[in-house]
């Protein structure tokens, strides 16, 4: 049992009368990185702002490094908000550096992190440059090295992926993954699966206000069944194929599709070499991330329109 | 440093910085300047409106050869022992001739004429603009004192002794009007920059650095912070005019001779101003003056700070500055109505009513020799202004950083009553 930096128990937020974040619990083990994972207004950015302390949640509790509360270890801590800011007036040099001052690190020191940081991602030719001269992609890039030059032991980033090129998500992953070999731990939301699947150790994922789902990338996506493409050679009778595949194959092209059950791979396997249809092609592959993810927003989704119909039923008859 | 001190101090250096750093402060600092050159270009005119006016104004008399000498005498010793401003305005004498006429004189064009004496001393005539004016008065005077001198004879002359006593215990009323001085310096100069702080939280809302803050320090030291960066400006202002006034100053005293400043100190009238002192003593009482000043200036500008904060657009903030505005003169004219009534009741609630003691204290020290209450003072503002952020801070995480509605409190009321609702919709949600 490794230990756990962030310990967020039972989260609740409410904004009015609506239930932003219900009963949220984050578990970060140390060392790792984590993906908070979710759709449009799920709650992401409400629950990392609770478990940082920035807001205080209605119910729950976040505690860090060890039952620590979020606001006596703030120098510990690199945050990229989800609303980018800078002040514009600032040289990037000098926005680094009060950031890191903002965490306790000493000014002289910020500013030569600062320059190390913006030569080793590509920025040498800004450093002097006011914030309000960059892109929107290179400002975001300063104030993520500004939320990691102290070198904290947690770093929350809040869709740090959004509005950058696919050069700087590269040097960005290896920028989280070089943090994490430092021993710092990652929590990060995003929606880009293939960011999440790359680089989550562990991952949750929030939809409607809950979590509904915990674990590695690996546990989300045996969720679904692996599929299976299978071509037959020749031009075989459909219906003859179609009896030997579980059901619910459906024919494309050439091809047949279908899911299929971990167990019911090998038994597959001989039905189709005792057939003697033979293979033209043949693939068994386990539904990305992405699926996985599209899979359980859809269930909860499902859940909710039938609740929703219910309540209609329930109302008409009374 | 304590980390808290030290967050405090890095949110003031950026927010000093970045006003002091851009060419309208410039303007800022040099802004006094365009209102000197004002003041002295109206004040210039006023006088020498003032001047001439007083130059045309004439009073006459019409009397025998004999009679101008010792009338010219009286006048002179009258004159002498009024004070400046009430002087009656400059005295023509005329030898009386038959053709002369008092109504004639009395019309004559080119100055005004406030009244004309003529005739025997004894029973002057006097011909006046105003009946019962002064100036007739005067003249009336005058003539009198012409007869008793000739009546009495030659006098020993009276050989006075004077003897000052500015040195023993300076005026109530010199010191009184120090209070009220010290008083309104401080509210011009908390005047200038506390009301800003009103608007200073609308920067890091609009482009969002307030997140990035709220994360990495407490909220207090952001505010805290945010008004010692406004302080510093102030005070980098007041060393700026204070360096200007005595550079001023120095320049001018090595271009006087010597001799126009014993000239002046022997007139004596501003001189005594300078002896008399306020009764904590002068460096006592601009030291104090300047802890009061801080305080002032930390109190508004926590209020303002803590209002601008729940404020949600600029425009609302512009909304702002009236009451602003009015409340920072309320203090003002509570301070110094308590300023010109030392030890009155008035007085009394002034000085503790927390926004005005500072500027109530300040003119305390100049008529009340006690220094251990200022002390007491200090220290009873300073939880004041620990007081105000705490609250505003309160408000600002409540409100604005938890989304509410930012001014409506009747909302936080409502959440707890809605905590209700969605419970029961959960439940339903089971079967
Ligand atoms: N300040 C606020 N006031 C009122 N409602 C809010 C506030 N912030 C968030 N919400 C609501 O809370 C819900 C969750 O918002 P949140 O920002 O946490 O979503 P998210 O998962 O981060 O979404 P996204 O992927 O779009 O960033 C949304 O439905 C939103 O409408
Ligand atoms: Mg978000």
């Amino acid at each position: 049992m490794t230990a756990l930096t962030v310990e967020a128990q039972g989260l609740t937020k409410y904004f009015g009368n609506f239930k932003a974040v219900d009963n949220v619990s984050l578990e970060v083990p140390t060392g790792s990185i984590y993906g908070v994972l979710g759709p449009n207004g799920a709650g992401k950015t409400t629950s990392l702002r609770m478990t940082l302390g920035i807001i205080d949640p209605d119910a729950g509790s976040s505690r860090l490094f060890g039952g620590q509360r979020p606001q006596s270890v703030r120098h510990r801590i690199g945050y990229l908000p989800e609303e980018r800011g800078l002040y514009p007036g600032m040289k990037a040099r000098e926005a680094i550096a009060f950031m890191g001052a903002l965490r306790g690190l000493d000014w002289s020191e910020g500013r030569r992190r600062a320059e190390t940081f913006m030569t080793e991602l590509g920025l040498e030719r800004v450093i002097d440059e006011k914030i309000r001269k960059m892109s929107k992609g290179m400002a975001q890039m300063i104030q993520l090295i500004g939320s990691i030059v102290h070198a904290p032991d947690l770093i929350v980033l809040d869709e740090p992926f959004s509005g950058l090129d696919p050069v700087n998500q590269e040097r960005l992953e290896m920028l989280v993954r070089r943090e994490r070999d430092r021993g710092a731990t990652i929590l990060f939301s995003t929606h880009v699966m293939a960011h999440a699947e790359r680089l989550c150790d562990r991952l949750a994922i929030i939809a409607r206000s809950q979590r509904r789902f915990e674990g590695t990338v690996d546990e989300a996506r045996a969720m679904l069944p692996m599929q299976v493409r299978y071509t037959p050679r020749g031009a075989p009778d459909p219906a003859v194929i179609a009896a030997m595949l579980p059901p619910g194959a459906e024919p494309r092209g050439d091809a047949w599709q279908f899911p299929i059950a971990d167990a019911g791979v090998e038994p597959l396997l001989a039905r189709i070499t005792a057939s003697g249809h033979g293979v033209a092609g043949l693939s068994i592959v386990r539904p990305g991330l992405h699926d996985a993810f599209v899979h359980i927003v859809r269930q909860v989704d499902a859940g909710f329109e039938a609740d929703a119909r219910v309540d209609a039923l329930e109302e008409a008859a009374l | 440093m304590s980390p808290f001190l030290r967050t405090i101090f890095v949110i003031a250096r950026r927010d000093f910085l970045s006003i002091v750093a851009t060419p309208t402060f410039l303007l800022f600092l040099l802004a006094p300047l365009f209102m000197i050159g004002v003041g002295a270009i109206g004040g210039a005119g006023a006088s020498q409106l003032a001047d001439s006016a007083r130059g045309a104004g004439r009073i006459v008399a019409l009397v025998d050869t004999g009679d101008i000498e010792a009338l010219r005498a009286a006048d002179s010793r009258l004159r002498d022992a009024l004070p400046r401003r009430e002087k009656p305005v400059t005295l023509e004498i005329r030898v009386a001739t038959p053709a002369a006429d008092p109504l004639a004189i009395a019309r004559e064009k080119g100055s005004d004429t406030y009244a004309v004496l003529s005739g025997p001393l004894a029973a002057p005539r006097i011909v006046e603009q105003e009946k019962g004016s002064s100036s007739g008065r005067y003249l009336a005077l005058l003539a009198g004192e012409v007869l008793r001198d000739r009546a009495a004879g030659p006098l020993p002359p009276v050989a006075p002794r004077f003897e000052s006593i500015a040195n023993q215990g300076a005026s109530i009323a010199v010191q009184q009007s120090m209070g009220f001085g010290a008083v309104f310096a401080i509210f011009l100069l908390t005047l200038l920059l506390a009301g800003q702080a009103v608007g200073m939280l609308a920067e890091e809302k609009g482009n969002k650095v307030i997140e990035i803050l709220a994360a990495a320090v407490p909220l207090e030291s952001v505010f805290l912070g945010k008004l010692l960066g406004l302080l510093g400006v102030a005070i980098l202002f007041i060393a700026f005019w204070t360096a200007m006034a005595i550079g001023g100053g120095l320049v001018a005293a090595t271009q006087i001779d010597p001799g126009a400043i014993a000239a002046t100190g022997a007139a004596g009238k501003s001189a005594a101003a300078l002896v008399s002192a306020p009764a904590t003593g002068w460096p006592f009482f601009i030291g104090i003056g300047f802890a009061y000043f801080v305080m002032a200036f930390l109190l508004l500008g926590a209020v303002f700070l803590g209002v601008g904060a729940q404020a949600g657009t600029v425009r609302e903030i512009q909304m702002l500055s009236l009451p602003i505005t009015i409340f920072q003169v309320a203090m003002f004219s509570l301070s110094a109505a308590a300023s010109s009534a030392p030890g009155s009741r008035l007085a009394t609630i002034a000085q503790i009513f927390p926004f005005s003691s500072p500027l109530a204290m300040a003119a305390r020290a100049a008529t009340d020799g006690n220094h251990a209450i200022h002390l007491l003072a200090l220290g009873w503002q300073a939880i004041w202004v620990a007081l105000v952020v705490y609250l505003s801070v309160r408000l600002f995480r409540a409100g604005v950083l938890s989304g509410g509605g930012s001014w409506k409190f009747w909302r936080r009321a409502k959440v707890v009553t809605s905590a209700a609702t969605p419970a029961g919709v959960v439940s339903s949600q089971s079967h």
